[in-house]
C-alpha cells in the first residue's frame, strides 16, 4: 500500500509540478507575480474535489465513456491556453536580478499584458490540478474505507507529494540558472513537451473511448525501457513516455509541440510587427 | 430541392444503419471486480478485434483499471460500471491490474486466433 501510495500520488504531482514549475519561471523572466500559485492550486484543489464527487457520474456519460471524453476535453483546454499564453506573454522580459520595478514608461501597458497572463495561467495550472487531483482524492477517499490501508497510503502519499515538489524546486532552479539566454527557449522545450504530452493523452483517451480509430503502434520499447520501471513512471509524468504508442499519439505530440513554437513565432512576429515604424500606430496622446 | 432532400435522408439513415452495425460487430467481454480480485482474471478475446470490456466494479470502493501493455488507465468508481475498448490486437498476453489494489488485482487478457 506504502510504495504503490508513493509511486500514484508522485507520478500527479510531478507531472503539475514540471507545469508549474516552467510558468513560474516564465513569471519571473516576464514580471508576472507569482501570487497566482495559490489562486490556482485553490482552484485547482476546489476542481478536483468536485470532479471527484461526480466522477461516478460523468463515467456513465456517453455511454460509459464520459470520464475520457471529459478528460480529453480538459487536456485539450489547456493546450488552447497554453498555446495563448505563449502567444501573448509580455513584451519586456528581464534577467535574474531585475524585476518590473527597474521598468521605464511602459510599465503600465505591461501590467495589462500581464493581466491577461496571469488569467491564461490560472486556467491552465487549475485546469490541469482538477484534473490530477481528483485521481488523487478517489483514490484517497478509496482508501479511508480501510483502516488499516490509511496511515501506509496517506505517508506514501505525503513522501510523494514531498518527492513531486523537490522535483519542481529543481526543475524551477535548473532552468533559472541556465546561462540567462538559454531560460527562455528552455523554458518554451519543456512547455511544448508538456503540450505534446498533453495532445498524445488527450487522443489516446478517446482511442479508448472508441471516439476515434485505432491508429498502428509506432515502436515497442517496452524491452528496452518499460513504463513500470522507476525511469519509465519518471519520463511518463515528465514528458509522457509510452512503450508502444500509437501513430495518432505521435502525431498529436507534435502538433502538441508545434502550437507552442507557432504560437512563440506568432508572439515575435506581432512584437517586430510592433517595433516596426510603418506599422506602428502612433498614439498621440503618450 | 425536395430531391436533395430525399437523398440527405437516405445517406443519414444508411450512416445509422452503418453505425449500428459497426456498434454491433463489437463482441462484449464483462469483468466484475470484487474484493479488489478481478473475475474472470483471464479473459481470451479474438486477435484483431476491437473488443468492448465492460467491468463492473461491485466493491464499494473505488478502482483503476490500468494495463502497460493495452495502454489503458481508468478509475471506476465503487458499486458503478465502466467501458474500455481494447484492440484490435495481435496474439499475445497483456497483463492489467488495478492500480488502487495491484497486490490482489491482477488480471491478463489472452489474444488468441481465432
Amino acid at each position: 500500500m506504502f510504495l504503490n501510495s508513493v509511486i500514484l500520488i508522485l507520478q500527479e504531482i510531478l507531472e503539475a509540478a514540471l507545469l508549474i514549475s516552467v510558468l513560474l519561471v516564465f513569471s519571473k523572466r516576464y514580471g508576472i507575480k507569482p501570487h497566482w500559485l495559490f489562486v490556482a492550486i485553490s482552484l485547482g484543489a476546489i476542481g478536483a474535489l468536485f470532479f471527484a464527487i461526480n466522477m461516478a457520474d460523468i463515467s456513465e456519460w456517453f455511454d460509459y465513456v464520459g470520464q475520457e471524453v471529459v478528460n480529453a476535453l480538459i487536456q485539450f483546454s489547456i493546450l488552447f491556453f497554453l498555446g495563448i499564453f505563449t502567444a501573448f506573454l509580455p513584451k519586456n522580459s528581464f534577467l535574474p536580478g531585475e524585476s518590473p520595478d527597474t521598468l521605464n514608461k511602459e510599465s503600465t501597458r505591461h501590467h495589462q499584458k500581464n493581466g491577461w497572463s496571469i488569467v491564461w495561467i490560472l486556467l491552465i495550472v487549475s485546469l490541469a490540478l482538477t484534473r490530477e487531483g481528483s485521481e488523487v482524492f478517489i483514490y484517497i477517499g478509496g482508501v479511508i474505507g480501510h483502516p488499516s490501508h490509511i496511515q501506509p497510503t496517506l505517508t506514501g502519499a505525503g513522501i510523494g507529494v514531498g518527492i513531486g515538489l523537490s522535483a519542481g524546486v529543481l526543475i524551477y532552479y535548473g532552468l533559472l540558472g541556465l546561462p540567462a539566454k538559454w531560460i527562455a527557449p528552455g523554458g518554451l522545450v519543456l512547455l511544448a513537451l508538456v503540450a505534446g504530452n498533453m495532445a498524445s493523452q488527450a487522443t489516446l483517451l478517446l482511442t479508448q473511448a472508441d471516439w476515434l480509430p485505432y491508429s498502428t503502434i509506432l515502436w515497442d520499447s517496452s524491452e528496452l525501457l518499460p513504463e513500470n520501471s522507476i525511469l519509465g513512471h519518471l519520463l511518463y509524468a515528465l514528458v509522457g513516455y509510452e512503450a508502444t504508442p500509437s501513430l495518432f499519439q505521435g502525431i498529436s505530440y507534435i502538433c502538441g509541440m508545434l502550437l507552442i513554437f507557432l504560437c512563440n513565432l506568432l508572439r515575435t512576429t506581432l512584437l517586430t510587427q510592433h517595433k516596426n515604424p510603418k506599422t506602428f500606430k502612433i498614439n498621440t496622446h503618450s | 430541392m425536395k430531391n436533395k432532400l430525399w437523398k440527405l435522408k437516405t445517406a443519414a439513415l444508411s450512416l445509422v444503419l452503418w453505425g449500428s452495425q459497426v456498434v454491433a460487430a463489437t463482441p462484449v467481454v464483462e469483468i466484475k471486480i470484487q474484493d479488489h480480485l478481478f473475475f474472470p482474471a483471464v479473459i481470451e478475446i479474438p486477435a484483431n478485434t476491437k473488443v468492448k470490456l465492460l467491468i463492473n466494479n461491485l466493491d464499494p470502493t473505488a478502482e483503476e483499471f490500468e494495463s502497460y501493455e493495452l495502454n489503458r488507465e481508468k478509475v471506476i468508481s465503487g458499486n458503478r460500471k465502466a467501458v474500455v475498448f481494447v484492440g484490435p490486437l495481435p496474439p499475445g498476453e497483456y497483463p492489467f491490474f488495478g492500480e488502487f489494489y495491484p497486490k490482489t488485482a491482477q488480471g491478463k487478457v489472452v489474444v488468441v486466433n481465432p
